[in-house]
């Protein structure tokens, strides 16, 4: 290593070779033992379900869809299952709990505060008023309309898109003057447009008859349920920048971690960085909402259980909560899918139960090293 | 939201076709093994006795299914036209007869179904109440080739009437479940009968809870409207529309001669000292005459073939007086 | 020599209140200037002026005869390094991470090999190359401090590469510093103005500032009032009509560099300082 050469000038910097050297080695093992337990967990999620298909026969639809393989398998409701029930669920929660968990921590950075989630920028409360009122005003406006028909059932979850990125909107508009995005003004907005959504939401809920209010309990719990090839081919697209975007923000995020002024000094362009990570966020999490329902949880633990692995740079923080974000909600539809065959479980419920537990030891336990 | 199959696209045809000649095997091999397990079951005939319908064995045999009931009033139908082997899943919301949820599986909350749950179960038709969902998982379901029977909702006596009809069809027991329709469609005409023969009519207060001393009531458009009307009665919280919470002071201008409740069987039930000692309640005409009906919340609000009964049942309690028959061909 | 940065006439207002006022000053290559002045004088405010972290309501900046407002932020990082007053951090970062942190906007085209040098030579000159793995929260102030400092020496390394002609800006760089750390400090500093870059500098001792600084501004109500040697525009008046303290300036004997011995004071002083000083 070039430092090797010029030891005189410095006597400590072999130490810290040696220490950035071990630092290196430490992140590769957490980032190879999570990115194992992640296809650990997607090949168990596509063997395991309440319809009993043996793991070989999984394994046979999989390589005659791949072209080696009989053709006539995959007329069967086993393929079926595994081609269109099992994998595009897989697809969806990796790709949901990616895009969660991936905003979570750019909006932690972004606000510089380890207790934002992605719900910040406001996207949460719109997507969910948007929800409420295509769930319990839908069928009446049509109604009104006169039109006789019922609700398409792509409607709630473009409402809830919708919904989310103008609620997103205007508290970016509000929140900047003069070209400068406050954060401070986000976050304050934020909750009282937070507020102004969850009255009108609970508006909603009081004209709601049982059933709707049901389904609007059910959504707020989250489900992968719906999950098809259609729907992931609608949500890829909108979550994929975000995933693109990851290696050009995480620079900047961490120069952010000084102060807005500090990363302004230290060439980053912050203005840009800002508008970037809201309308990612807005666009990623509006459509997993609109996907899957409100997934708790996801967003704002699973960037603190990486930050407890591997600390906060967030050149791997983000990644890896990428990777992180996917494996939980596989692992989580799993115990969901399987817990109260062959009904299931709102996913939202799994995540909170199996994720807290585990985040709350990894806290004692390093509460522990710190003091030994 | 639609619950017919889609005509399937051309190139799909043949694949259809292919699947078709699959499941009629498939039919055959369970045809036999049903067959097997029916001699093999000396409760069979016990069971088909006690039904008031005799035509129950002879459905059976023709329609060796598997059937996933989505709906309380599906499963209820079912279990009446004495099809209940042909379940093999039920929702929660299938609590009646009671050994449903014992003897079946589980395939979750009618709004909340899971496509690979209700797949598992190897089913040959889903029947299924008008409001099941998610729609996606429906999709999947009948992606899979899978008929489905959508039922129809509403508080009428036609609809229940209709219902019971479009169940049997769809189970393949058309015969029986219109002599079933016939029966039900006879005692609302008896009903109608008793209806018109009422003195003035009386006012009655449907309370769904108490929590916390917030009046959860019945107002219009809701199921416990429709059984007031049914039963000869005035809902007294008309000015509300579904289930809502009233004010006390609405309640005392509501005015009901009787309130009507649940019977849980879990909950200790209030008692009418309870309930008339309360301040919005010892201020009605219901509590002069300590009115208070209770009924099990299923056979209230229903409305499947026990209507015409449970109508009938509170019109007793609401008319005393007037000495209300039974329904013919009640229990 | 020559002028790197040079300001004339800034202006800055917050809602009717000038800040600064009238402000010109330049900043040239091999020099270090210091900025002196009481609390509320508009140093800072200054500071972020010429950093264009603010932008003037009247008046330009001209970093290396182009103006500063509009330039991208990458490239002023490559011109100018910046210490501020804020020393918090929002995630619990490592020194050696911190220290890093001054390459995240310039070095991301250096080879790990030689980005991981300038960080061991920067963290050495600020002297915390000892804690580089210890948690940047759980250092004391003026240890933070000095990561800062070493987090911006980084920043101006790597930007070497890309501008020759820069400036080290430092706000209150010793505030925490214990006094063999503060010179050693502004020994850096001066080390680094003596390499050719301009070095400025807000401090609130003036002893120190005397000390080093081959140029010295001292501010008053957001205006600059005196500007030049130290030897040549400190005197009593400036004592009394700015700072409001009752002090005689000493000379040493060599150099006639002034000096202030606040001992004085005491002997002197026959009523609470804090009120006195409002009065």
């Amino acid at each position: 290593m070039t430092l090797a050469v010029k030891p005189a000038t410095v006597p400590g910097a072999t130490a810290l070779a040696r220490l950035t050297a071990s630092r290196r080695q430490r992140n590769l093992v957490a980032g190879g033992i999570l990115l194992g337990l992640c296809l650990l967990l997607m090949l168990l999620s596509l063997g395991a379900g309440a319809f009993a298909i043996a793991p070989g026969r999984v394994a046979e639809i999989l390589l005659a869809r791949l072209g080696s393989g009989p053709a006539e398998l995959l007329d069967s409701r086993e393929a079926l299952v595994v081609l269109n029930i099992r994998m595009p669920r897989l697809l969806l929660g990796a790709l949901v709990g990616a895009a969660l968990a991936i905003s979570g921590a750019l909006m932690q950075g972004l606000f510089r505060n380890p207790l934002a989630d992605p719900g910040l920028v406001g996207v949460s409360a719109g997507a969910g008023l948007a929800a409420a009122a295509t769930i319990v005003l839908g069928d009446r406006l049509l109604a009104g309309m006169g039109m006789g028909m019922k609700l398409p059932f792509a409607a709630l979850p473009f409402g809830a898109f919708f919904g989310g990125l103008i609620s997103t909107l205007a508290l970016y508009l509000i929140a900047t003057r003069e070209g400068r995005t406050s954060v401070a003004t986000m976050l304050l907005a934020g909750v009282a447009l937070g507020a102004l959504a969850g009255s009108l939401t609970g508006l909603l809920a009081y004209i709601s008859d049982d059933r709707q209010l049901r389904d609007l309990t059910f959504w707020s719990m989250g489900s992968l349920g719906g999950a098809s090839w259609s729907k992931l081919s609608v949500v890829a697209p909108i979550v994929l920048p975000l995933l693109i975007a990851v290696p050009f923000l995480a620079r900047g995020l961490n120069a952010l971690m000084l102060g807005e002024a500090e990363a302004f000094h230290l060439g980053i362009p912050v203005q840009r960085i800002k508008a970037t990570a809201v309308v990612l966020v807005a666009l990623s999490v509006g459509a997993s909402v609109a996907a899957a329902g409100v997934i708790g949880f996801v967003g704002i633990v699973v960037p603190h259980l990486i930050r407890l692995l591997i600390g906060p740079d967030h050149r791997l923080l983000l990644p890896l909560s990428a990777i992180g974000g996917a494996t939980l909600l596989v692992g989580a539809d799993i115990v969901a899918r399987l817990i109260v065959v062959p009904a299931e479980l709102p996913i939202g419920i799994v995540t909170a139960f199996i994720g807290a537990p585990f985040f709350l030891w990894l806290l004692l336990r390093r509460g522990r090293i710190a003091e030994s | 939201m639609q619950y017919m199959p889609s005509p399937a696209p051309a190139p799909l045809a043949g694949l259809k076709a292919k699947r078709l000649g699959r499941e009629f095997v498939a039919a055959i091999g369970l045809t036999l093994f049903a067959a097997a397990g029916f001699a093999g079951s000396d409760s069979w005939p016990g069971r088909a006795a006690e039904t008031a319908f005799g035509f129950v064995a002879s459905a059976q045999a023709q329609t060796p299914q598997r059937i996933v009931a989505v709906g309380g009033v599906v499963t209820e139908v079912l279990y009446a036209l004495g099809l209940q082997d042909s379940i093999v899943g039920v929702d929660t919301t299938s609590l009646w007869p009671p050994e449903a949820m014992k003897e079946k599986k589980n395939v979750g909350y009618v709004r909340a179904l899971s496509a690979e749950g209700v797949l598992s179960l190897k089913p040959s038709l889903v029947i299924a109440v008008e409001g099941a969902g998610p729609p996606d998982a429906l999709a999947l379901v009948r992606e899979a080739g899978l008929p489905m029977a959508p039922v129809p909702e509403a508080l009428t006596p036609e609809a229940v009437v209709s219902k019971i009809e479009i169940i049997g069809k769809a189970a393949g027991a058309a015969e029986p479940a219109r002599q079933l329709a016939a029966g039900v469609k006879a005692r609302f005409a008896e009903l109608d009968k008793l209806r018109a023969g009422l003195p003035a009519k009386k006012r009655v207060l449907f309370v769904l809870s108490l929590q916390n001393g917030r009046t959860m009531v019945g107002g219009r458009n809701s199921t416990a409207d429709a059984i007031i009307a049914l039963a000869g009665g005035v809902n007294a919280a008309e000015a509300v529309e579904g289930f809502k919470p009233m004010t006390d002071e609405a309640i005392i201008t509501a005015a009901p001669d009787y309130v009507l409740m649940m019977r849980h069987s879990a909950a200790p039930s209030q008692t009418p000292e309870e309930l008339f000692a309360m301040p919005a309640f010892s201020q009605t005409p219901a509590a002069k005459t300590k009115g208070l009906i209770r009924m099990d919340g299923l056979y209230l609000l229903g409305f499947g073939p026990r209507t015409p009964d449970a109508a009938r049942d509170l019109m007793a309690a609401l008319y005393p007086e007037a000495k209300i028959a039974q329904l013919p061909g009640a229990k | 020599m020559a002028t790197i940065l040079e300001a004339r006439d800034l202006h800055f207002r917050v809602r009717g209140t000038a800040l600064v006022r009238d402000a010109s000053l330049q900043l040239d290559a091999g020099t270090t200037s210091i900025i002196v002045g009481p609390n509320g004088a508009g140093k800072s405010t200054l500071l972020k002026l010429l950093t264009g972290e603010l932008t003037p309501a009247q008046g330009e900046v001209r970093l290396d005869s182009a103006p500063l407002a509009g330039a991208p932020a990458w490239k002023l990082a490559c011109q100018r390094a910046v210490m501020s007053q804020n020393q918090r951090l929002a995630f619990p970062f490592s020194v050696y991470e911190v220290a890093r942190l001054g390459l995240e906007g310039v070095g991301r085209s250096q080879p790990r090999g030689r980005s991981e040098q300038i960080i061991a030579e920067a963290l050495e000159t600020a002297g915390v190359l000892g804690l580089a793995s210890r948690e940047y929260q759980t250092l004391s102030g003026g240890e933070q401090q000095r990561v800062q400092f070493a987090r911006a020496l980084c920043q101006l390394e790597a930007g070497r590469s890309v501008a020759e002609r820069q400036i080290l800006f430092l706000d209150e760089p010793i505030a925490s510093l214990d006094l063999c750390h503060q010179l050693a400090l502004l020994d850096a500093a001066r080390a680094i103005a003596t390499q050719g870059a301009a070095v400025l500098i807000v401090l609130h001792d003036l002893n120190l500032a005397v000390t080093y600084a081959d140029r010295l501004l001292v501010m008053h109500e957001g205006a600059i009032v005196a500007q030049g040697a130290p030897a040549a525009i400190l005197d009593d008046a400036l004592l009394r009509g700015v700072f409001r303290v009752d002090l005689a300036f000493s000379r040493l004997p060599p150099t006639g560099l002034p000096f202030l011995l606040p001992q004085q004071h005491l002997r002197a002083a026959s009523g609470p300082a804090l009120r006195a000083a409002g009065a």
